[in-house]
């Protein structure tokens, strides 16, 4: 398995799909943004925007590189093609660079493949069976003869459907989601604010930043953190450990009592889960650590790992909702995030989470979501937060 | 920067110094071992025992290859000199593969090409007082010569020099730790029990492991672990989930320990777990070892800790602490990584040796006359903490095979795991004294009390003793409570200290499904 160092490649050719980019104005705790500048290298890009590669191309080609993906999404391949122009437009709104003209053509190829596969399959069945009955040797054997045509061509034809469809699976995973009508079109620029609670506190001193706050009341440690591991870690010390502690309990507890099931997830994972939960752990400026030697990743959320539980599995309805509070350590590089610096707390490598999850019947989650905001902000209304609830298009 | 594949090698060549190996009967949490095979390939063997290498040579070299080390530990040759005898025996007491005498003849060798140098140095210091004052061209000319050859031959000599310091900093790290005089001398069989706590359970129902408990309480899942990541088939996935109330069982246990050890003094931390590489090494661990323990970062030279003794080992590196905030007692929890590569054959399932698990372990910076006693401090700690959730356990006091370089003495606490039918490690105290210290580069400054020195705090720096002991490993003490705490309907009894920090459960109870 060939492995990808982490090394920085240039932001034109950082236009992978699903890529898990730090938010910038907004910074965002993890969001997956459609590439944002069109690339001048477009096709060079398209190289880089499939997820699920063995390995990924980096040369120059014009078609894009059609590798074997290691697994396959269930993609819906009619139901795009009937509605394409949704699907374009939204396609266009999020500013992915999927293209689904090629995806179209691709399905077209495939199924035609498909039907004449079929066809000379029915044919070679047909000359097979003829072949046993009685016939004369002569008729024996233009029938073998025919019947070796169609098994070459039925080879070769094979052989293409199976490029076909890696082809079509490597373009067709870059198309993100549909998109809930209510969502504004365009960045965060023209974000609606669903509600807002509490105002802004009012001192009557000179108000610190944590950073401050936390180093006069000893409870961080970053100088040391950067000694033993580098910028961007920490260690908590003395009521900030306490603080933690006390943030989890009470947050488990609470999201407990609206009937979410604890759980404890690894850390390290699968690459292969990563890239299923739409996150891409190979690509430029991924936010995704890497284990050495190995197939495995760091969790920058615990979404991966909990998602991963239900892996190729059938539930019976019965059991949803399913609804698990997950907590877990996260692990980001924040490659790409240099410039937007800030010292203390707010973007760093490795911190705690505790991460809600719902698996539920299609025809609810929109009511779930709702539920899932409300709980939230009934968490931060508690603590006594002022905080607003922003609705926008989260550019992957 | 090269990196090293996590790769299999054969087990002759495993003979890594400071190797983070698992513990067979014992099944210890963490252990150094010394190397406990005398390889056939010793030669080929020193090339995997050096630490602080930049690269690995795996080529077959008589010397052993000599390469930069990318740090230095401050190692007392004059002291491993004047005591050889002592460092020989307790080099083979602890089966380690350290070659003393090459470090001696690579000692003497260094000093007389320091003396040279000096020497050379002082020629040269006086060739150029000459030069400065009035002088004939001839005799100038003579004197210009001269320096030049006393330069060229400088530069020669302190190349020399060089080389010859880092291959004695290759071979004098791997010089195990001295040891106490009361630890028992040879393996396993040879360890001492100090003392014996409780009974084991008597059952009148038959008795079942953690894993069947586990799995009729519906706490854990193994499976969904295993498809999330690539399973060792033999022996499970060693990933798990833990669910429902085994989720309050780990923050129950952590929240009780935390409050009880800051009680006792111990400063409450949370650490990295992604360190540098040679802060896993200067703690005494090989991260590109053979079967190491030791996950590495792809792309960087950062590792996942085994345990929090490093990061906090690490957080007064290269430090000169002033005497009175000696002695440090740290609390530290953090998720530990371990690939337990190596250890597929003692394979057990469920939680008894997992890749990841969350821990609390304590660990102690004071001055050396102190450490011992700190040492017994934290065993009774220990001991305190596990009669509290009525475990029946006995302290042993490790002998030196079992002793991993760092240590100068280890106490590991053995509890009965009835479901398992045996003693388990849960707990291990080690005093690695100044190992650690001279690595981390962690001085402290004596106060000066004479009254005639006015110059008050400036007398020279000692290297502090380290310690470390686990408070609380999250799965074994899952284990140890699942299987003690069992009753014939399949539920568990939550232990008493645990329920206020549980929100009063009492009982784990099988789910109707």
């Amino acid at each position: 398995m060939q492995t990808v160092k982490l090394a920085a490649i240039p932001a034109a050719f950082s236009s992978s799909c699903f890529m898990f980019r730090p938010v910038t104005k907004t910074l965002g705790l993890i969001s997956r943004r459609n590439h944002s500048q069109k690339p001048p290298f477009r096709l060079l890009a398209r190289a880089f925007s499939a997820p699920a590669l063995q390995t990924i191309d980096t040369t120059d080609n014009k078609g894009g590189v059609a590798v074997k993906p290691q697994w396959k999404a269930a993609i819906d391949f009619k139901w795009i093609r009937d509605n394409k122009e949704a699907v374009s437009a939204n396609i266009r709104n999020r500013n992915s660079n999927a293209n689904l003209e090629l995806v179209l053509e691709l399905y077209e190829k495939m199924l035609n493949v498909q039907k004449e596969v079929d066809r000379l399959r029915e044919e070679r069945n047909a000359v097979a069976n003829k072949m046993k009955g009685k016939l004369e040797p002569s008729e024996r054997q233009k029938l073998i003869e025919e019947g070796k045509n169609l098994k070459e061509g039925l080879v070769t034809l094979e052989e293409d459907l199976v490029k076909l469809t890696d082809e079509l699976q490597q373009e067709a995973q870059c198309i993100p989601n549909m998109t809930h009508p209510d969502v504004p079109v365009g960045g965060e620029d023209c974000s609606i604010i669903r509600k807002t609670v509490g105002n802004p506190s009012v001192f009557n001193f000179p108000v610190k930043d944590h950073f401050q706050l936390g180093k006069a009341l000893d409870i961080f440690d970053f100088d040391a953190a950067a000694e033993v591991s580098g910028s961007k870690f920490y260690y908590l010390k003395n009521e900030a450990v306490m603080l933690e502690m006390g943030l989890i309990n009470w947050t488990l507890s609470e999201v407990i009592k609206r009937g979410f099931t604890p759980l404890t997830t690894p850390e390290i994972v699968r690459s292969s889960v990563v890239e299923k939960c739409g996150f891409q752990p190979r690509g430029a400026n991924t936010q995704v650590y890497s284990i050495e030697g190995a197939d495995q990743c760091l969790i920058g959320t615990a979404e991966i790992p909990v998602g991963g539980i239900h892996m190729d599995s059938i539930l019976s309805e019965s059991l949803l909702p399913l609804k698990y509070a997950a907590f877990s350590h996260c692990f980001r590089t924040e490659a790409g995030a240099a410039g937007t610096a800030t010292r203390g707390l707010y973007r760093v490598h490795q911190f705690s989470k505790l991460e809600m999850f719902v698996f539920c019947q299609p025809e609810e989650s929109d009511s779930y979501h709702e539920e899932l905001i409300r709980i939230e902000e009934d968490l931060y209304s508690s603590l006594g937060l002022h905080f607003k609830l922003l609705l926008f298009l989260a550019e992957l | 920067m090269q990196t090293v594949k996590l790769a299999a090698i054969p087990a002759a060549f495993s003979s890594s110094c400071f190797m983070f190996r698992p513990v067979t009967k014992t099944l210890g949490l963490i252990s150094r071992r010394n190397h406990s095979q005398k390889p056939p390939f010793r030669l080929l063997a020193r090339a995997f025992s050096a630490p602080a290498l930049q690269t690995i040579d795996t080529t077959d070299n008589k010397g052993g290859v000599v390469v930069k080390p990318q740090w230095k530990a401050a190692i007392d040759f004059k002291w491993i000199r004047d005591n050889k005898e002592a460092v020989s025996a307790n080099i083979r007491n602890r089966n380690s593969n350290a070659n003393l005498e090459l470090v001696l003849e690579l000692y003497e060798k260094m000093l007389n090409v320091q003396k040279e140098v000096d020497r050379l140095r002082e020629e040269r210091n006086a060739v150029a007082n000459k030069m400065k004052g009035k002088l004939e061209p001839s005799e100038r000319q003579k004197l210009i010569e001269e320096g030049k050859n006393l330069k060229e031959g400088l530069v020669t000599l302190e190349e020399d020099l060089v080389k010859l310091t880092d291959e004695l900093q290759q071979e004098a790290q791997c010089i195990p730790n001295m040891t106490h005089p009361d630890v028992p001398v040879g393996g396993e069989d040879c360890s001492i029990i100090r003392k014996t706590v409780g009974n084991p359970s008597v059952f009148n129902f038959p008795v079942k492991d953690h894993f069947q408990l586990g799995k009729a309480l519906d706490i854990f899942d193994f499976d969904a672990a295993a498809e999330v990541l690539l399973l060792f088939i033999v022996s499970g996935s060693k990933f798990y989930y833990l669910k429902n109330e085994a989720v309050m069982l780990e923050m129950g246990l952590i929240n009780w320990t935390l409050s009880e050890v800051i009680k006792r003094g111990f400063t409450p931390l949370t650490t990295p777990e992604i360190v540098r590489s040679s802060v896993v090494e200067k703690c005494g661990f090989q991260p590109r070892g053979a079967n190491t323990q030791v996950y590495s970062i792809e792309g960087a030279d950062q590792c996942l800790i085994g345990t929090a003794e490093i990061p906090v080992g690490g957080i007064h590196m290269d430090s000169i602490l002033s005497e009175s905030l000696l002695p440090l007692k740290y609390a530290a929890f953090s998720h530990c990584f371990r690939t337990e590569a190596g250890a597929a054959g003692t394979a057990t399932r469920g939680l008894y040796r997992v890749h990841q698990f969350s821990k609390l372990e304590m660990f102690v910076f004071c001055q050396p006359e102190e450490s011992d006693s700190y040492h017994e401090e934290l065993i009774r700690i220990e001991e305190d903490l596990y009669s509290s959730l009525g475990l029946h356990f006995k302290t042993v006091d490790m002998a030196t095979e079992d002793l991993g370089a760092p240590a100068y003495r280890k106490f590991d606490v053995e509890a009965w795991m009835p479901g398992l039918g045996r003693y388990g490690e849960i707990s291990s105290a080690s005093n690695c004294t100044d190992y650690q210290s001279r690595r981390l580069g962690i001085r402290y400054r004596p106060s000066q009390l004479s009254s005639t020195n006015a110059k008050k705090g400036k007398g020279p720096t000692r290297f502090v003793h380290t310690l470390n002991a686990t408070a609380c490993a999250i799965p074994r003490m899952i284990i140890c409570l699942l299987e003690n705490y069992q009753q014939e309907d399949g539920s568990v009894i939550i232990p008493e200290p645990l329920r206020p920090f549980m929100g009063g459960l009492e009982r784990i109870s099988p789910k109707c499904s």
